[in-house]
């Protein structure tokens, strides 16, 4: 075997054997290592990840196929795959679940076992999505996403989480009766679920004629899969579940699992669909409008993570335009915003679990001045304000940029003009937050906050770091992704 | 010994070594920077400042020496892109003005640092006069129109700057100069935008001559009004008797006496011998005359009825750039090299008129006429000055003003007659004025305020009542003044030098000018105007018994008396009138922007809050409606693709 045949099984196997270590353990020493383990496995994700990204031009592979355990003498039934674009989600997966240990360190002091054994089911959950190479191995991954989810939102058994998770349970049995009624559609055309098959069914032309299963089909899984990613009118879910867990967890929740559970099935949907242009256009509309609607919300809240949870609609408005735009560069640019997405909206819920912990609020018209008391949180905070807006040289604008230019490009300039004009709009509520939290007169009761320290205050200083350095090494990686062919 | 042949050889070694490379920008631009620097630094240091002057001075004079006895030369340095090339151009002409700039530059900044001895400001001034002197060179080298609108519109970042420093509270004249100057760069600006389109190129010396038709009509006019503008020339002449109350005299001495009439007239005969082919006769030239002549006798009449030296003085500084505007409109040869050589003489003694005016205000603290008299027998030397000069600018024989003021009359004679009687007209006041100035100012009985800085400049040998008294400037600023005087006489007596050794052969032409003026009727008109002139005062003297209120029949006389008020109220200054225009079009702007400015402020603020408040109304947490919502979304996605089918 090659070293990639190891490096890539772990990204199933890591999680499992994590679970299996933190239950055979005795309650007294899981409590107290469950968080390392969590590390540890984040960081074992990321150096696969990352391993496995240069590990594959190594191996001249475009995509690298696996089997695990079952049907391993049969090569015809390699159902395993990874390839850069799953790479590099992965990593992502890797990085958002490192930031959400650094928070759940302050944040989590009870049910820490249950924690991590959910977290880890999530994020087998969530690779496990990304690797798979067929419509319904994808469905029963994104039910494992779906479940472990709805159990950490609900985990405290407060009386918000418990609410938040049930509207995000009920609206993802709405997804996952879309999802699976889709597929059932798409089955009775196709026969199959492979991803191949279904790109050659498509590509032979059938897709042209009038099959109007196969397009109720397509309408399903697009609805199911907006759900789960969260896009206007999908998303009523979202800023509930995402305001009432943990931060700990709303870092998970905002910062990846919409993105693999929703935006990357989107993705595949629309690689899958390719050549019909109702997909595209479906995608388009749904990203503007969620791009608006979702920056119109925030612009309304008052609770800190309710803001960031509406911006992330907002933003997931962006990604689908980028994977609506078509092409290499819409992909592209779709998944770097996947990443710096996931990078501010870490730094974001940082700050919201650091202004917690000192102040005991999330509102923002309680918060003022905190600049002063909170160097290191407010100057992160404003760092990801201007990487979200999409200002330069911060790493929000070069994955904005290439959006627009991917929708330019492919003559879909209307979009283009209202990507680059709703800007204004992110711009505004997060600088409505801004001012109120960080900026203007310290109320009398905040006169003795201090900056937070330990984990969290190291995770907003790396992260704040990595939007600038991201930012200004950008073009040196677009010059590497072009050296490798892929742009 | 030091030979003829070995000031060749070392001229020939520096001008072979300024051809190089960049050396010619770093010793004629950067240079001066660096000496301005160092002059700011020693703020209050009388001796170390001169000795800076002095020995700067040399050398810039020594380089523009050498440039003009080579055989010039043609430096480009690349820049961005090929249009922006800075390419410097070292032929007889521009080396010529190098060499005036240089010596001018000297003696001003001389009379300057001595002016201004141990005062606040003599630091930030020398930084000042340096930063002008590498614009000067800058400009002058230029073969680039863009570069040299560069260098140009420096000058005017500097004279804001020399008005501003002097006063910060209520910098009037700064706004006004800044105003009016920046009209007439703006014009040039406009102008060279429509020459180098119709040239196809901004460098000068592949232009050859455009013809002035059509859209070339309006580069040629905008490009004259920037070039005399920057001059003094009407109508962008307003600031200057206002700078004259409030600046300096070192100030007044240097920019509206002679930088600013060096690069305009530069300018102006760059653009009429090089750039365009101006013709006589044409209506351009004939426009260009006419402004001329207006500004003679217009600013000459204000000029008459002065009682202030500055001011005065500042009147003459438009009036004579009204001769030399005139003498280039004719677009005859004898017309540009009298008006160059009325400008080189203007520089003369316009700045050592200047200076005379300043050593009164140094010894009296003030130059009102009223206030003074009789000064003749405490300060000879400047009164011997004043009176050279007086007489080269009221045209009196053998001085210089009178060799070119008869090159000028006999080219405005050969367009047209009206053009010589406006120029007769102009040389008439001017004398009057002139022996009205000079007569309150030396003659009679010795009067001056009681509080004269005299008092504390004599009192190094204790503090004695006795010792108030008005005496001669000190040695610093009586030298430029004397070496003015002198260049007077010389330019006068032997105006072969000027006339055709160094203008005449600059611009190429084999005919002389110098010697006497060779129509004897010309000569002998204007000695009838001096004589009116004389008479006139004789009368105005006899009738008010005052030289002060000499002019006063004229300013008073019926009719005259009229206009004399309406133009002290300021209606014929065109700043007024200008800023009429400007407030009116601020007035709409801020219309204009207001009402955007409610659009941003509250109209797309109550849309975006109407429509967020409804998202809100509408996401109400009832779960039914969340459902509704979806099942309404994929109804939507029926539709977009029912749309794309069908």
């Amino acid at each position: 075997m090659r070293v990639i045949d190891y490096i890539t099984v772990s990204f199933l196997v890591v999680p499992i054997i994590i679970i299996l270590i933190n239950n055979l353990l005795s309650k007294h020493i899981a409590k107290r290592i469950s968080f390392y383990l969590v590390g540890a496995a984040a960081v074992l994700q990321i150096a696969a990840s990352v391993a496995d990204f240069f590990l594959l031009p190594y191996y001249k592979l475009h995509e690298y196929k696996f089997t695990l355990l079952w049907n391993i003498d049969n090569p015809d039934s390699e159902y395993f795959a990874v390839n850069s674009l799953s790479l590099v989600i992965l990593f992502c997966i890797g990085f958002v679940t490192f930031i959400s240990v650094l928070i759940a360190k302050h944040t989590i002091d009870r049910k820490k076992v249950s924690y991590v054994n959910l977290l880890m089911t999530l994020i087998f959950g969530m690779n496990g999505m990304l690797i798979v190479t067929d419509l319904f191995s994808l469905y029963v991954f994104l039910e494992i996403v779906g479940i472990s989810s709805f159990v950490l939102i609900a985990l405290f058994k407060s009386e918000t989480g418990l609410e938040g998770s049930f509207k995000y349970l009920v609206m993802s049995s709405l997804a996952s009766i879309f999802v699976l009624t889709g597929l059932a559609f798409v089955f009775m055309h196709v026969g199959s679920l492979q991803y191949e098959n279904i790109s050659k069914y498509i590509l032979s032309g059938h897709g042209s004629s009038r099959l109007y299963l196969m397009y109720a089909g397509m309408i399903l899984l697009i609805a199911g899969f907006a759900t789960k990613s969260g896009a206007v009118p999908f998303h009523s879910w979202l800023p509930d579940a995402h305001q009432s867990a943990d931060t700990a967890i709303s870092v998970l929740l905002s910062g990846i699992v919409i993105k693999v559970a929703g935006v990357y099935g989107l993705i595949i949907l629309s690689r899958l669909f390719d050549g019909i242009p109702a997909v595209n256009l479906t995608l388009l509309v749904m990203g503007t409008v969620s791009i608006i609607v979702g920056a119109l919300l925030a612009l309304k809240q008052d609770h800190f993570k309710r803001i960031v949870a509406y911006s992330s609609v907002s933003q997931v408005g962006y990604m689908l335009l980028g994977v609506g735009a078509g092409g290499t560069l819409g992909l592209l640019g779709a998944v770097t915003h996947i990443f710096n997405h996931a990078t501010f909206k870490c730094t974001l819920f940082s700050n919201a679990a650091a202004l917690h912990e000192q102040t005991g609020t999330l509102d923002i018209n309680d918060m003022g001045g905190l600049h002063e008391k909170m160097p290191v949180t407010g100057f992160s905070s404003v760092t990801a304000f201007l990487s979200t807006a999409g200002i330069p040289p911060f790493s929000g604008f070069w994955s904005k940029l290439l959006i627009v230019m991917a929708l330019w490009m492919n003559d879909f300039k209307v979009f283009a003009g209202i990507a680059l004009f709703s800007s204004i709009f992110t711009a505004s509520y997060f600088l409505r937050l801004q001012k109120k939290v960080f900026f203007g007169k310290v109320p009398n009761k905040y006169e003795y906050v201090k900056e937070i320290g330990g984990s969290i205050k190291y995770a907003e200083i790396f992260l704040t770091i990595i939007m600038i350095a991201v930012g200004l090494a950008f073009p040196l990686a677009l010059l590497y992704l072009k050296g490798r062919g892929i742009l | 010994m030091f030979s003829y042949d070995m000031f060749n050889t070392l001229m020939d070694s520096i001008s072979s070594f300024l051809s190089h490379g960049a050396n010619i920008i770093l010793f004629m631009i950067v240079l001066p920077l660096i000496w301005g620097i160092i002059g700011w630094l020693l703020k209050k240091n009388y001796l170390l400042q001169l000795a800076v002057v002095v020995l700067s001075s040399t050398i810039n004079i020594l380089f523009a020496l050498s440039l003009y006895l080579s055989k010039g030369f043609y430096v480009t340095f690349p820049f961005a892109s090929s249009g922006l090339d800075i390419a410097f151009n070292i032929y007889k002409f521009s080396a010529l003005f190098l060499m005036f700039i240089a010596i001018g530059f000297f003696l001003v900044t001389l009379y300057g640092t001595a002016f201004l001895r141990n005062e606040k400001h003599a630091g930030i001034f020398l930084l000042y006069m340096y930063i002008s002197l590498a614009i000067l060179n800058g400009a002058i080298l230029s073969d680039n129109l863009g570069v040299m609108l560069f260098f140009w519109e420096g000058l005017l970042c500097t004279l804001f700057g020399m008005l501003v420093t002097n006063n910060e509270q209520k910098p009037r004249a700064a706004v006004k100069a800044l105003v009016l100057s920046g009209t007439a760069d703006l014009l040039l600006m406009l102008g060279i935008i429509i020459t180098v389109y119709r040239a196809g190129t901004p460098f000068i010396s592949q232009m050859g001559k455009l013809s002035i038709t059509g859209v070339s009509t309006v580069g040629f006019m905008c490009m004259m009004l920037g070039a005399i503008g920057k001059a003094g020339c009407m109508p962008f002449h307003s600031w200057i008797p206002v700078a004259a109350g409030d600046a300096p005299v070192p100030f007044m001495v240097a920019f509206p006496g002679a930088i600013e009439k060096l690069l305009g007239i530069y300018l102006a005969v760059r653009i009429v011998i090089d750039i365009y082919d101006f013709r006589s006769g044409s209506i351009s030239s004939i426009v260009i005359m006419v402004i001329g002549t207006l500004t003679i006798i217009f600013a000459v009449a204000m000029a008459l009825i002065q009682k202030d030296m500055k001011r005065l003085l500042s009147y003459h500084a438009i009036s004579q750039v009204g001769y030399m505007v005139l003498g280039i409109g004719t677009a005859l040869p004898i017309g540009i090299i009298g008006g160059l050589f009325h400008m080189l003489n203007n520089a003369i003694y316009k700045s050592c008129l200047f200076m005379t005016a300043g050593s009164i205000e140094k010894q009296t603290g003030t130059t009102d006429l009223k206030k003074v008299g009789g000064l003749g027998k405490r300060m000879p030397i400047t009164m011997i000055c004043f009176m050279i000069s007086g007489f080269a600018i009221a045209g009196l024989p053998p001085f210089n003003g009178f060799f070119s003021k008869e090159l000028i009359f006999d080219a405005a004679l050969e367009s047209h007659l009206i053009f010589y009687l406006g120029a007769l007209l102009g040389a008439f006041m001017t004398a009057v004025s002139f022996l009205k100035m000079g007569r309150a100012a030396f003659s009679g009985p010795l009067k001056f305020p009681e509080n004269s800085p005299g008092k504390l400049a004599s009192g190094k040998n204790g503090f004695h009542e006795s010792n108030i008294s008005v005496r001669e400037s000190d040695i610093g600023m009586l030298l430029p003044m004397v070496i003015m005087a002198f260049l007077s006489i010389i330019f006068g007596i032997i105006n072969t030098l000027p006339l055709d050794k160094l203008l005449g052969s600059a611009l190429g032409y084999n005919k002389t000018y110098s010697g006497w003026p060779h129509s004897m009727l010309l000569v002998v008109v204007s000695f009838i105007i001096l004589g009116l002139a004389l008479l006139d005062h004789i009368y105005g003297y006899r009738k008010t018994g005052s030289a002060i209120n000499a002019a006063d029949h004229i300013h008073y006389a019926p009719l005259l008396k009229n206009i004399y008020n309406a133009a002290e109220k300021q209606w014929f200054d065109p700043y007024n009138h200008l800023m009429y225009v400007v407030n009116g079009f601020s007035t709409f702007c801020t219309l204009v922007e207001r009402s955007i400015s409610w659009v941003y402020d509250y109209g797309a603020v109550k849309i975006v809050e109407g429509a967020g408040n409804l998202l809100h109304r509408l996401n109400n947490g009832s779960l039914s409606r969340y459902l509704f919502a979806a099942v309404a979304g994929v109804a939507g996605i029926v539709v977009i693709f029912l749309v794309v089918l069908l």
